[in-house]
């Protein structure tokens, strides 16, 4: 992994920043059901925030509200102060589920080439960009497969080269590795963590694993089900950059898993 | 071609030989009267001949033509319509009934209510061609349109794609194995109502040819008629399988 020139962040880094999305007293009811209750949460520029919580706690609803996919029921969701009534350009979304969110028709380079189409970028430029966007997520060689050649790992690469494309303020990650094997995940964890320290973008991260909630976040919100609502902010105090080995060995860190662990399981019961 | 697939091409070659070899046999031992029924030789130098007076060709150009102009209006009629209604779940709601009602009616039994509207004129075979065809690519494209994955719909909206890309870039490509199916199905529909609608308006082409011949007792110009038949046929699918291949190279890189 090359973790060269990552701009080390301030460790902690709870929302001492500008605020660039806020929700406000939202409420979401879907098909009679309520699913978000309350939520009230502020998501500063430049933050990493990891969202967890048992299932069907609207950690997925929650992003698709940023995403603008979904509309609250009652209160806000804000971008830089505005309500979001419809998706962003500068805000992405990785799917969980890139197999499906791949275009199997277009080549590697295609499927980056769908966002700067959507953008507006003139095809002239095309090759430069996909370029170095493929080499940024280590597909450089593979420019001309199709989606069903690559293995997992690679497909989710792609999938995040695409949303890269957009130059997005904002990346929402939606379980974008639980369908990985360990070690793809944790490589990934750190090319994203490596984008991410490089671009300056704010991360919503959803995530099923603790441990990686603790290795990536800034913060990891927890939330409790039926309905959804935020239960408790842990800040992480980890310095960056952040190592497989070293960090997860930290005391701290030892000491959020266990925090955290303690949650999920009083948040299940 | 690997050993087997040789062996198999050459045993379906065998078994073809052996076809005509039987039917030489047959004609030979005068089963059946020479009236009705030539051999290989004599069909096959009514073809020889056929195409060099130029007779055969002009009918063969004839219901190629038929043929694929009336395919060709099914395929901008269908794929529009299918895309229209594939891609609104009200437009199917609202349509699928009746399209089901229309689905099974044959093609030819419409044949003589175009007579009666269009009278017995090139348009009413290309009328009927076209209405046949129609079907299998409507519904095809319809079920392409309505099966892409929601999720690639997500993902144009989270890109701002916009509702013209959403369809030519995402949609269509997406049914473009279930177009291609039903085109496949629709041309040899296609092929079909061309010969029968030829021989009901008496259209220049090969199924008149063929009615003719049959009429006049002209035994081998029949089968050398329904031998160019076969081989439009043959050629018109693997064209399909050629360009489908093209198109869809994307599935076969597993």
């Amino acid at each position: 992994m090359t973790a060269v020139d990552i701009r080390p962040r301030a460790p902690v880094s709870a929302p001492s920043t500008t605020p660039l999305i806020a929700f406000d007293r939202v409420d979401l009811t879907l098909g009679g059901r309520k699913i978000l209750e309350g939520i009230d949460l502020t998501i500063g520029q430049g933050e990493f925030v990891c969202v967890v919580g048992p299932s069907g706690c609207g950690k997925t609803t929650m992003l698709r509200l940023i995403a603008g996919l979904f509309q609250p029921s009652a209160g806000r969701v804000t971008y830089q102060g505005k309500p979001i009534a419809k998706p962003r350009q500068d805000i992405a979304i990785v799917f969980q589920d890139y197999g499906k969110a791949l275009l199997p028709w277009r080549t590697v380079s295609g499927n980056v080439a769908l966002a700067l189409e959507a953008i507006g970028i003139p095809k002239a430029q095309h090759g430069d960009r996909i370029g170095g966007l493929l080499a940024k997520v280590g597909l450089a060689k593979h420019a001309d497969k199709y989606p069903n050649q690559l293995s997992g790992g690679m497909q989710q690469r792609l999938q995040i080269a695409r949303c890269l494309a957009q130059e997005p303020a904002v990346l929402l990650m939606d379980e974008p590795f639980g369908a990985l094997d360990a070690m793809t995940r944790q490589g990934l964890q750190d090319e994203v963590l490596d984008i991410v320290g490089q671009s300056g973008a704010t991360v919503f991260f959803v995530t099923h694993d603790l441990e990686e909630a603790i290795y990536l976040g800034d913060r990891v919100i927890g939330l409790l089900p039926n309905p959804g609502r935020v239960a408790e902010s842990f800040p992480v105090g980890l310095v960056r950059p952040r190592d497989q080995l070293a960090t997860r060995e930290e005391p701290e860190f030892l000491r959020l898993r266990r925090v955290l662990f303690d949650f999920i399981k009083a948040a299940e019961a | 071609m690997t050993v087997a697939r040789l062996a198999w091409f050459a045993g379906s070659l065998v078994v073809g030989a052996l076809i005509i070899l039987g039917w030489q046999w047959i004609a030979d031992a005068k089963l059946v009267s020479p009236v009705f029924l030539p051999g290989p030789d004599r069909a096959w130098a009514a073809l020889v001949r056929g195409f060099a007076s130029g007779t055969l060709e002009e009918k063969l150009f004839g219901t190629v033509e038929r043929m694929v102009y009336g395919w060709l209006l099914a395929s901008l009629v269908g794929i529009a319509l299918g895309a229209v209604i594939g891609i609104s779940a009200v437009a199917r709601a609202y349509l699928a009934p009746m399209l089901e009602f229309l689905r099974p009616l044959p093609a030819s039994a419409i044949i003589p209510v175009a007579i009666a509207l269009l009278g017995l004129s090139e348009g009413m075979v290309l009328a009927v061609i076209a209405f046949g065809a129609l079907w299998p690519m409507l519904l095809a494209t319809i079920h392409g349109f309505a099966a892409v994955e929601p999720r690639l719909y997500e993902v144009s909206r989270a890109l701002g794609l916009s509702r013209w890309s959403v369809i030519w870039k995402i949609a269509l490509p997406s049914a473009l194995p279930d177009i291609l199916s039903g085109m496949r199905l629709g041309l040899t529909i296609a092929l079909i109502l061309a010969v029968v609608g030829e021989m009901l308006a008496s259209r220049d082409g090969l199924g008149l040819w063929i009615l003719l011949a049959a009429r006049s007792f002209r035994a081998p110009d029949l089968f050398a008629g329904v031998i160019v038949l076969g081989l439009l046929g043959f050629v018109s699918a693997m064209i399909l399988t050629v360009v489908e291949h093209r198109l869809l190279r994307w599935r076969a890189t597993r």
